[in-house]
């Protein structure tokens, strides 16, 4: 490829933008998540076809596409959501840390707990506030009110709630505004200090600029954890993500570093579809 | 225009604003072109009052390059294109400022016809005319290139400017000759050097035109690149 070398710039200067990862020649102590040949069905009709990407660790993955393309179901798969679904089928593998989550013997709990999850409605228990964030810990056995004080703490200063929160963390989560308890889930996603964190149109119902706040916590959630995020709003694919895949009908058509996705994609339905063509 | 692919996005409105857009740089490349003959014109045939007329027509150019500024700001703000519009929106931005640079030296070169050059200096301004044509071939060339979103021809045509460049060497090499032959024309020889300059930057600003329609087609960078490398494109 013909390009100016990064080193044509001043030395000292930062180069503007970062290389991006090799997503095909990832090392395996870059991956979060290897997804190979999976396939899904619900009953007869196939939702996604041979899907086979890595998703790096430490970073913010976005999968995105029309709707019924299966970019949900394929996050859903991640945590085994889809064993809920009745008539769901699926072949292929899904590796956490080299290990299939799809394993026969794999406790689903116990994944979940490594692989959080975040609906597109915030749905807070309707406890107080601290009972919320502490939920999963005191379910893991977690009894110790200072070890559970100062995790209440921390997930919710992690979520960016915490100064707004911190005099009435035993008041009812339900009286937060819309972005307050989406913020909250993340919040309670986090205390359990899962490894992958799955979003699902995390702000789709919320307003922009509890979508900003959002926004920014996604990138600093990334510091911690492997974020993966279904979004519809493409201009927040390309804010918040560091990856981005372009699903169409089951398929995965592209998956790259989202500054070439969103300048030079290389398919023609992925550039139909960001620049609001028709098919 | 088949490049472009404009009329295929769902918002008819995004479609109308590209397409007004695209039109006005058309316009906009039309009346430099149209600069530029007429400049040349009036100095080959000294005729004052059409180098006046260039010298008051580059207000147009400028406002066009304001206005499709502006427009182009406004489509980013209020659509953020991605992908090819996103590339075609930044071709546009580079292309109107360098149209703008272009109607300027158009200008510099009109103010020569307006120099009193006696009968026997007005030979000198006949050595314009060969680098004048060459220059005005490529600015159409490339402005026909930009409307066709050609790749192709901007690759073929971005070599042009190396005719160009050797042929105005060759101009000053002619020019110092007769500077040392006789002192006292240098005032006049200078202006024609001037001019001479002035046709071969705008040479070099068709070229970037050039690579700004490689840029939205191949969404490559080819500035500072060498010719072989363009080849391999």
């Amino acid at each position: 490829m013909i390009s100016i070398s990064p080193k044509a710039l001043a030395t000292g200067s930062e180069p503007l933008i970062k290389t991006p990862l090799d997503l095909n020649n990832l090392s395996p102590e870059q991956v979060a998540l290897d997804i190979n040949k999976l396939n899904l069905y619900y009953g007869k009709k196939q939702a996604l076809n041979n899907i086979t990407m890595s998703i790096p660790k430490g970073q913010v993955t976005a999968f995105i596409g029309p709707s019924g393309c299966g970019k949900s179901t394929l996050l859903r798969c991640i945590n085994r959501m889809n064993d809920l679904v009745d008539d769901c089928h699926i072949s292929g593998e899904i590796n956490l840390h080299g290990n299939n989550i799809y394993n026969k013997h794999v406790d689903v709990a116990e994944l979940r707990r490594k692989v959080g999850m975040v609906f597109q409605r915030p749905n807070p228990f309707p406890k107080t506030i601290y009972e919320n964030v502490v939920y999963g810990l005191r379910i893991m056995g977690e009894n110790n009110r200072r070890r559970l004080d100062e995790a209440a703490e921390q997930s919710l200063r992690s979520a960016a709630l915490w100064n707004e929160v911190k005099d009435r963390l035993h008041e009812s989560a339900l009286g937060l505004s819309g972005g307050q308890q989406q913020r909250l889930v993340i919040a309670r996603a986090i205390a359990i200090q899962p490894e992958v964190l799955l979003l699902d149109e995390p702000t789709s119902a919320l307003d922009p600029i509890s979508t900003l706040v959002i926004e920014e916590l996604i990138n600093d959630l990334k510091k911690q954890f492997t974020v993966v995020i279904v979004t519809h709003n493409m201009q927040q694919a390309a804010r918040v993500s560091d990856q981005t895949a372009f699903m169409y009908m089951g398929d995965l058509i592209e998956y790259s570093d989202t500054n070439t996705l969103f300048t030079t994609p290389l398919k023609k339905k992925t550039e139909d579809y960001i620049t609001g063509r028709y098919g | 225009m088949d490049n472009l692919q404009i009329g295929r996005h769902i918002s008819g409105q995004f479609n109308e604003d590209l397409e007004r857009v695209i039109n006005n740089v058309m316009h906009m490349g039309g009346l430099v072109e149209k600069q530029l003959t007429d400049a040349l014109a009036a100095v080959d045939t000294t005729d004052v009052t059409l180098a006046k007329e260039v010298l008051s027509n580059d207000y147009q150019v400028n406002a066009y390059e304001v206005s499709i500024d502006d427009e182009c700001t406004r489509i980013i703000a209020k659509r953020q294109p991605a992908a090819g519009d996103l590339r075609l929106i930044m071709a546009i931005v580079k292309t109107i400022t360098d149209l703008e640079r272009i109607g300027d030296e158009a200008e510099k070169i009109a103010r020569v016809a307006l120099e009193n050059f006696s009968s026997s200096q007005q030979d000198l301004l006949v050595n314009l005319d060969n680098l004048g044509r060459l220059v005005l071939e490529f600015l159409q060339a490339s402005l026909d290139a930009f409307t066709r979103m050609d790749c192709d021809a901007a690759i073929k045509i971005h070599q042009m400017d190396d005719k160009i460049n050797r042929e105005y060497e060759a101009l000053i090499r002619q020019l110092m000759t007769y500077m040392m032959e006789d002192p006292r024309s240098i005032p006049q020889i200078m202006t024609v050097i001037w001019s001479a300059r002035a046709l071969e930057r705008i040479g070099d600003r068709c070229q970037n035109i050039c690579e700004y329609i490689i840029y939205f087609v191949k969404g490559k960078v080819v500035r500072h690149t060498t010719a072989e490398d363009m080849k391999k494109l």
